[in-house]
Formats: structure tokens, C-alpha cells, sequence
């Protein structure tokens, strides 16, 4: 990705603040405009930067997306900047009237591969389509250069044109064209529209092989809402041009019309082939092409890429608060509409920017993928600066975020990772291999090698994104605060496996992984399972954990004796009984402690049963001890083939 | 008339008889007839997995080819034998090694094979998805008339094990118990767990999460809380006034199974739904 080497401010900053609050770094907003900060510089000036002083090389990489993120956040559009290589800067708009700006395209024609099935026709040839703007302040500028980006996916060839300067003869040499354009004033063209309108009202090209649509943006307080857009519609029919979508007449708050709209018009226009002909029968073809959904468009082995861009999304946020300070806590409900594809993180920074800049959660890089950026998002345990809106909830859906649940809010969203540090300090999960004697290891292992068979081993019994989420993912982590968790477990379990770990090392890990805190204290591994492919990855590998501590250790432990009986149970009859089970695993003594405690009383009083033949419960104390527990059934009868599952037990485990 | 093979899981012809008092009538009500799996076993309740991963999928791969053999898809009154006969299809289906490794095993000790082409089904999806909450809904003779909470937990709360409805959000209980006339309280632990896979090897952390769902629950409102888990159902029962010492939270609350709150609203067991409504009367709340 290129950086940026140079950035600077033009005239009539409206001091928004904008730049500032994603880039602190690099802007700061005075007075009456914007300038660059003397760290970032060479010339160590701050000023806007009108002389085009370099930034410093030691900051480009970390700060190129978020300048470009800034510069497209600006109303005014007045943040310009350079590639390194003196590209030329992306903002031009304004810098060239009537200059053609051609948007990077996302997919274009030649990912089609040779089978492109029922759309080749459609999809050769000519693929240009022409992207008009009236802008005053910008916005329809904006929306022009985001229709661009989106009609690559379709096939297209998209150019953005500035109305200022254009040639109204040559209307008539596009077939395919687009018009965005805002109303100014009472009724007026915009001033980059004005010269082009008069030219075309007062000369009449005809415009008979041309397809075109126009999304009019306006203001329904004025009485002549919307009226460049409508005429500029009215004037293409009257010089004979197809309409190949209705006008869309956007109010103040256009980005959700502008997104029907580019969804409606893009796949209808693209289905205008190089002859000028609208095939309108490929439409929906063109539809499931354009959302990445189509089979035909990619030959076997090609690689497709994913749609990146996602329609709008409107939804609830309620974003859980918590004041330190007044120790009070609740939960800010507010109603958002965010592109499909913006991540949590980007979400988060939305309402912080616009609503409440006291919001507190941690941030990712700019890489992304920060393993401490999770948030419990709708119930999920889930990296806020990677998981898109549009994966969690659809239009209309209420999307609740909370704290990682384990760990101690410090503010808001902001979780302390510092259980997670101290019981990793305490555990010593590292590689320790033995001591070195000459070129080899006192094992007699070479020294840190492995093979490529060992290492992908490795490496998959830990595949998960971070060891603090799969923590997170444990309903028990949150409340036993002795249990050191899943992540912790599986980092120790891996460590284990490792071929490099000396034997008193592995010896040490079994141990941590046995004793109080280990994997045993985990209650229930389907917690943690199905929290999708990570939480999936860490159950297989506990469960791989226990079966190895199982064998090291002998079935010992309240765990092991469970496990034991359990299987030996099922294997006596073919079901599990509970009667025996629950004697073997808790012992006389805990047998005692549930009288005492009350748990066998209503065992047997009904409030399992309902209304139920109470002399089941009874049957329960016929015969003490065996009979202590919820368990009518004393002794189980034998599954019909008994003998079969007594075999698939004697042919795959004989310890049971 | 629905068939399904029917697997009862691991209690609910043991200890916990009210399961299958309550889901043979009910499903005669609603036209399911449940085909008896002959022979079926247990399935391993994720703790023989603990010691032995392959040997839980193979006394699963049983269980699954007994129901192929009877021709007909799963049923299961229990969350946790769904999502255990769930995660052993779908390994089976994803990979042809273990369904090889499972054969080789099942013809040396049964006889029998598996093609893993049949689906398993919670009784909750088959009511919903299959039978239609229309059906249900006409066939109500005592309408609940009480506002319950419903608590599905983790274990077929997973994608594909749950039918349609949403894993992490899942209300197709809310809607059957709206159906049946009842009053729903949503409650925010409706899907954590309760330990139940260590009842009797951990102590507090297990009466912790069980304390947690029943609070939860009457926090919210409820009166009555209902179980899609019948191995859950008996912390949530049996140790909820242990729970709630443990943790120190009222935990008081009448629990029942799905299938006994189904068949009572279709007018089964008139004595005990009347049972359940003075418990709900005098502690739910």
C-alpha cells in the first residue's frame, strides 16, 4: 500500500475538528483552520502546510490510512495529500475541473475468467460508464467517487466527471451514464453545473444512445426540492436518452436513498452492453454477479474475491457505561446507520465522535486484529476491531455491546487484562527446554528444531485469535476467580506438546494443568465451543488436555473418578446410572452433605416431579446409600444388544 | 402423522420419568409419532469425550445408525443429547475418516452402518419448524396463563443444531410458550451454561452458574422457568436452594421441563399443571 508523503490544508477550513479527532497526531485545529504539527514535518513548521513540507518518514506508515480516512472525512474537502513518488494526491476533485478520475477498480472484467456463463455477452466490450457531479459542498462529489468504487463489481469501468468544464457534445459518445447531482439555492444548479446546464438547454445533443439514471440530492424544506436533479432528468428524456432507473430524490440525510439507488442502478445499467442494448432479462444475473453470489463468474482454482462493500444497516446500539467514579452503571441506547461492512470498532467511534466522546474501549491498530480489543457483542465473545456489523445483526436489529465477561471493567467497555497477566506470569507457559550439552539438548533433541509436521501440529492446537477472548468464552471464567481459564490452559497445553519443552518443564505444565485452576476447574467445555472457530479450536484441544491428564494421572481426582464411573457405567448397562454414579463420584461424604443441604429433600418432595407418583422419589431412600439422589430407576435394566456396546468399549478403550 | 426415531437421552427414562410421562402424549396430540430407537445407548454426555474422544463418537455412530436403520431423523426431548448427536453427525459428515474409522468399529460390533444422512432434531425445532406454532396453538385446552422464562443453555445453541432459530439470540421457545397462551420473560442467561457436565466434581463454580440462570430468571419477571435441557433441568431443580446459598441470590423458582409445560397446556396431567400453578402462586416470584 503506498504511503503518504505529504499533506497539507487548503483555504476555507470550516474548523469542524473532524481531522483532529482521527488523527490528533498529525492535525490540530486552531482558530480559523486546520494545520499540520510541527513533529510530523520536516521542516518542522506548523502551518497548513501550503509550502508542501514532507511528512517525517518514521511516521508514514503508521499514520498514511488514518490522513486518508481524514481527508475523506472532511465536509469541505480541503485535506489534500501526495503519495510517496509524487502520485498524485486522490482528493483532485476540486484541484481539476472536468479532469476524469478514474476510481480503482475492485473487480473488473478479466476476474470473470473465460466462463462467464450467461453474462459474457453483457461483459465484453465497451464497459465504460460515466459518472456526472454537481457538487456545491461536496457531498455529491463524495457519492460519485463511492457509486465508482461499487460499479467495479459489477463489470464496469467507471469514470467520474466533474460537470465544470465538460463538453456537452460529448454526452452523446457514453452509453452508460450517471448523474449525482445537489440543488443549490432556490431551485439552482450547483455552480460546477451551471455552465454545463446552459450549454446543454441552449445547444440540444441528442442523446439518443445514451442510458442514464440521476440521484437528485436536496432539502425538503425548500420548496424546490431537488430540482437540478429533476431537471437534468427531465432534459436527458427530452433529448431522447433511455431512462434505465426512476430519478431518486434524496432529502438532507442521503446516504440511505443513495444506497437503494446505486443498488437498483448499477447491476440495470451494467446490463447495457458494449452494442448500447439494455439486456434486461440479465438483470438478476447481474445482481448475484455483482454481490459475489454468482457461480458462473470464476473458473475452478480462481480466486473470488469477497464483496467488501455492504449496504447500510440501520439498528439500536446499546452500549453498556460504567462510571469508576460514582461506581454507577447502565447501558446508552442509541439509534445508528452505518455501512454493513464498518467493524464494531468503527461503530464505537462513531457514537464516540458524534455522541458522547467519554465512551471508553480499547482501540485497535490501524492493522487491526488487536487481541485486546474484544467486547461480548449480542451474547458473542468477539474482537471489536475485526468483526463487521453486518455479520452480527440485519436491518432494523438492536446490537448490544458489553464488557468482556472474567475480567474487571475499568471504564465502560474497558476490561483490566491483568488476571489474565498474573496468572500467565504465574504459570510459566513459555518454551524451557532442557539444559544444553554441546550441539545437543540433554534429551539428546537437536536444539530448537522441529519438523514441519510437528510445527503445523503445534500451531493448530492453538489457532485461536486471542488467548484473552477464549477466556472471555468460558461461562465459568467469570465466576470462579481462581480458575485461570481456557486460554491460559490451552497455552499451557500446547507448550506441553511441544517436542523443544524439556521434561521437567512438561512435567511442570501437567502439573499447573491438574492441580486447582487447571483444566479441571473449566464446568462446561460447550460454553466454550460454540463460540465459532476459535472457541471450537480451544474445546478440542481442552478436551484433548483432559484425556492426556486422564491418562498421565490415572482417572485420580473428583474429575478423574467422574469420568471413570461415568464410562464404566454406561458400559454395565448402556446408559448412565445415576444411582451408582453419584455414590462412586461424591462418596459417602458427599453423599451426606447432600441430606444435609438439602439437595436430596427436594430431590424427592416434588419439585421434579410435578404432581408425579411421589414413590418415585421414595424409592431413591429404599435402599441407602445407593439410592441418595433423583433417581427412581435403582438399577438400570440393560439397553436391548447390551453385548454391542460392552464391544464398541472393549475395542476402543479397555481401561472402562 | 410426523415420524421420528426417538431418542430419549440420558435421563429422561432414568431419573427424570416426568420427560417421558409428559412427551408421549404430547406428540400423540400433535401427530408425531415417535419410533422407538430399540437398543439405543447412551450418549456419553461429553464426559466419556473425556477420556476418550473416538469412543463417544463410536456409542454415538451406534445410536445414529439405529435410527437410519428405522428410516426416520432424530427426535430428542434433551439440549444436551442434541447438541452431543449434532457434533458427532457433523463429524461424521465433515469427515470421512472418522465415519470410516466409526464403520470399522460398528460392523465388527453390531453389524450395523452409517451412512450419516439422517438430521437430529430438539423437540423445540420440530414444534416450531416442523408442526407449526398454528397447530400447537389450536391444540391448547389450558392456556398457561403464566409468565415463564425460558432456558435453552449452550449445547444446541450452535449453527445447525438449532434449527432455524438464531443460536445466540434464540426465542423459539418464547414464541411456543406464547402460543400456548403463556406469558414470555425474556432473561439474558437464557443460554449459559450451568455446569452441568460437573454437578459432581465442581462445587461452587457449578452452583454459581446454576444461581446465576434462576436470579436471572426471576429478576426478569418470571414465575415459572422451563428447561430445553433435561440434564440441566436437575441444577436448576434439585440444587437451587444450594445454588442460591452458594451465591447468595434468591434462586426460588418453580423449574419444568419443555415437554411437561407443552403436555400441560394441551391438557395432560390437568393435576400436576394445577401443582405447578400453586408452586408458581406461592415461590415464583
Amino acid at each position: 500500500m503506498p504511503t503518504v508523503a505529504k499533506v497539507w490544508i487548503e483555504e476555507d477550513c470550516i474548523t469542524c475538528d473532524a481531522c483532529e479527532d482521527i488523527l490528533p497526531e498529525v492535525f490540530e485545529v486552531s482558530d480559523d483552520t486546520s494545520k499540520i504539527k510541527a513533529e510530523v514535518r520536516e521542516d518542522g513548521a506548523f502551518d497548513r502546510n501550503i509550502g508542501f513540507s514532507s511528512i517525517k518518514s518514521e511516521f508514514r506508515i503508521e499514520y498514511s490510512e488514518l490522513i486518508e480516512e481524514a481527508a475523506d472525512a472532511c465536509p469541505v474537502e480541503i485535506i489534500k495529500f501526495e503519495f510517496e513518488g509524487g502520485a498524485a494526491e486522490v482528493e483532485t476533485v476540486a484541484e481539476a475541473p472536468a479532469a476524469e478520475i478514474a476510481a480503482a477498480p475492485v473487480a473488473t472484467v478479466s476476474d470473470v475468467g473465460e466462463d462467464a456463463g450467461v453474462l459474457a455477452g453483457v461483459l465484453s466490450g465497451d464497459r465504460s460508464l460515466a459518472i456526472f457531479f454537481g457538487s456545491q459542498t461536496g457531498n455529491a462529489a463524495g457519492l460519485a467517487e463511492k457509486t465508482a468504487k461499487l460499479a467495479a463489481a459489477y463489470g464496469l469501468e467507471p469514470t467520474v466527471i466533474d460537470m465544470d468544464g465538460y463538453d456537452q457534445s460529448k454526452f452523446s459518445t457514453h452509453k452508460r451514464i450517471l448523474i449525482i447531482t445537489s440543488t443549490w439555492g432556490e431551485g439552482e444548479m450547483p455552480d460546477n453545473a451551471e455552465d454545463l446546464w446552459n450549454a446543454t438547454c441552449s445547444s440540444s445533443p441528442s442523446l439518443a444512445g445514451v442510458h442514464y439514471s440521476v440521484c437528485a440530492i436536496g432539502d425538503t424544506s425548500y420548496d424546490e426540492y431537488c430540482k437540478a436533479g429533476i431537471d437534468w432528468d427531465d432534459k436527458f428524456k427530452a433529448l431522447g436518452a433511455t431512462q434505465i432507473l426512476e430519478i431518486k430524490l434524496c432529502d438532507v440525510d442521503f446516504d440511505e436513498p443513495w444506497s437503494q439507488w446505486v443498488s437498483e442502478v448499477l447491476p440495470r445499467i451494467a446490463c447495457v452492453d458494449a452494442n448500447g442494448v439494455f439486456q434486461e432479462d440479465m438483470v438478476e444475473a447481474m445482481i448475484a454477479y455483482g454481490s459475489g453470489d454468482e457461480d458462473d463468474g470464476a473458473s475452478d482454482g480462481d480466486f473470488t474475491p469477497a464483496n467488501i462493500v455492504e449496504s447500510t444497516i440501520s439498528l439500536t446500539m446499546r452500549i453498556f457505561r460504567y462510571n469508576p467514579t460514582l461506581a454507577q452503571s447502565g447501558y446508552d441506547t442509541i439509534a445508528v446507520a452505518l455501512p454493513g461492512h464498518a467493524t464494531i470498532e468503527d461503530a464505537l467511534l462513531a457514537v464516540k465522535r458524534e455522541v458522547d466522546g467519554s465512551l471508553t474501549f480499547r482501540s485497535g491498530g490501524i492493522a487491526g486484529h488487536n487481541p485486546l480489543t474484544g467486547v461480548k457483542a449480542n451474547g458473542r465473545i468477539l474482537p471489536a476491531d475485526t468483526t463487521r456489523i453486518c455479520d452480527l445483526v440485519g436491518e432494523g436489529d438492536t446490537m448490544t455491546i458489553e464488557p468482556l465477561p472474567g475480567y474487571e471493567v475499568v471504564k465502560d467497555l474497558m476490561v483490566s487484562y491483568d488476571r489474565y497477566d498474573y496468572d500467565r506470569a504465574n504459570s510459566k507457559p513459555w518454551l524451557v527446554a532442557d539444559p544444553r550439552q554441546g550441539e545437543k539438548l540433554a534429551s539428546g533433541a537437536p536444539i530448537g528444531v522441529m519438523t514441519s509436521a510437528e510445527a503445523t501440529s503445534l500451531h493448530t492446537l492453538a489457532d485461536v485469535g486471542s488467548l484473552q477472548l477464549v477466556n472471555a468464552m468460558s461461562d465459568t471464567y467469570d465466576v470462579d476467580d481462581k480458575y485461570s481459564g481456557p486460554g491460559l490452559a490451552l497455552q499451557r497445553w500446547v507448550r506441553s506438546q511441544d517436542p523443544r519443552s524439556g521434561e521437567k518443564h512438561v512435567k511442570q505444565m501437567f502439573e499447573l494443568m491438574q492441580k486447582k485452576g487447571g483444566v479441571w476447574d473449566e464446568a462446561d467445555i460447550s460454553s466454550i465451543q460454540r463460540h465459532g472457530i476459535d472457541g471450537s479450536q480451544a474445546a478440542d484441544s481442552l478436551y484433548d488436555a483432559r484425556a492426556r491428564l486422564l491418562a498421565e494421572y490415572k482417572f485420580t481426582g473428583k474429575s478423574g473418578r467422574l469420568v471413570k464411573n461415568y464410562s464404566r457405567s454406561v458400559k454395565m448397562s448402556g446408559n448412565v446410572n445415576e444411582t451408582t454414579l453419584y455414590r462412586s463420584v461424591l462418596g459417602p461424604l458427599g453423599l451426606g452433605s447432600n441430606i444435609l443441604n438439602g439437595v436430596s429433600l427436594r430431590m424427592m418432595l416434588g419439585f421434579t416431579r410435578n404432581g408425579g407418583p411421589i414413590m418415585r422419589g421414595f424409592q431413591g431412600m429404599l435402599v441407602p446409600p445407593a439410592g441418595i439422589g433423583k433417581i427412581p430407576n435403582m438399577f438400570n435394566s440393560k439397553v436391548v444388544n447390551h453385548h454391542e456396546v460392552v464391544a464398541i468399549f472393549n475395542e476402543l478403550d479397555g481401561r472402562f | 402423522m410426523v415420524k421420528y426415531s426417538y431418542y430419549p437421552g440420558n435421563v429422561a427414562r432414568q431419573s427424570s420419568m416426568e420427560v417421558e410421562d409428559t412427551i408421549q402424549p404430547l406428540c400423540r396430540t400433535l401427530g408425531i409419532e415417535l419410533i422407538e430407537m430399540v437398543g439405543y445407548n447412551g450418549d456419553g454426555g461429553n464426559i466419556i469425550r473425556q477420556g476418550n474422544k473416538d469412543l463417544q463418537l463410536a456409542l454415538n455412530a451406534r445410536n445414529l445408525a439405529i435410527a437410519e436403520k428405522n428410516g426416520h431423523d432424530i427426535i430428542t426431548p434433551c439440549a444436551s443429547a442434541q447438541g452431543i448427536l449434532h457434533e458427532s453427525l457433523k463429524t461424521f459428515q465433515d469427515d470421512p475418516i472418522a465415519l470410516a474409522r466409526a464403520n470399522r468399529v460398528l460392523e465388527m460390533t453390531t453389524g450395523l452402518t452409517l451412512n450419516a444422512e439422517i438430521s437430529t432434531n430438539h423437540l423445540l425445532h420440530v414444534l416450531v419448524d416442523e408442526i407449526g406454532l398454528d397447530k400447537v396453538e389450536a391444540a391448547v385446552i389450558n392456556p398457561l396463563d403464566l409468565d415463564i422464562a425460558c432456558y435453552y443453555g449452550p449445547h444446541m445453541q450452535q449453527k445447525g443444531a438449532c434449527g432455524n432459530d438464531d443460536a445466540w439470540n434464540p426465542d423459539y421457545m418464547e414464541r411456543l410458550i406464547t402460543a400456548l397462551g403463556g406469558n414470555a420473560v425474556d432473561f439474558k442467561s437464557k443460554t449459559s451454561s450451568v455446569g452441568n457436565p460437573s454437578i459432581l466434581s465442581l462445587g461452587d463454580s457449578v452452583m454459581k452458574m446454576t444461581a446465576r440462570v434462576l436470579n436471572d430468571a426471576k429478576k426478569a419477571g418470571a414465575r415459572v422457568l422451563v428447561s430445553a435441557c433435561t440434564q440441566a433441568h436437575s441444577n436448576l431443580d434439585s440444587y437451587q436452594g444450594k445454588a442460591g446459598r452458594v451465591a447468595n441470590k434468591d434462586t426460588n423458582i418453580p423449574v419444568v421441563n419443555l415437554t411437561e409445560i407443552v403436555a400441560f397446556a394441551l391438557g395432560h396431567f390437568p393435576d400436576r399443571f394445577a401443582q405447578l400453578r400453586t408452586r408458581a402462586m406461592i415461590i415464583g416470584s
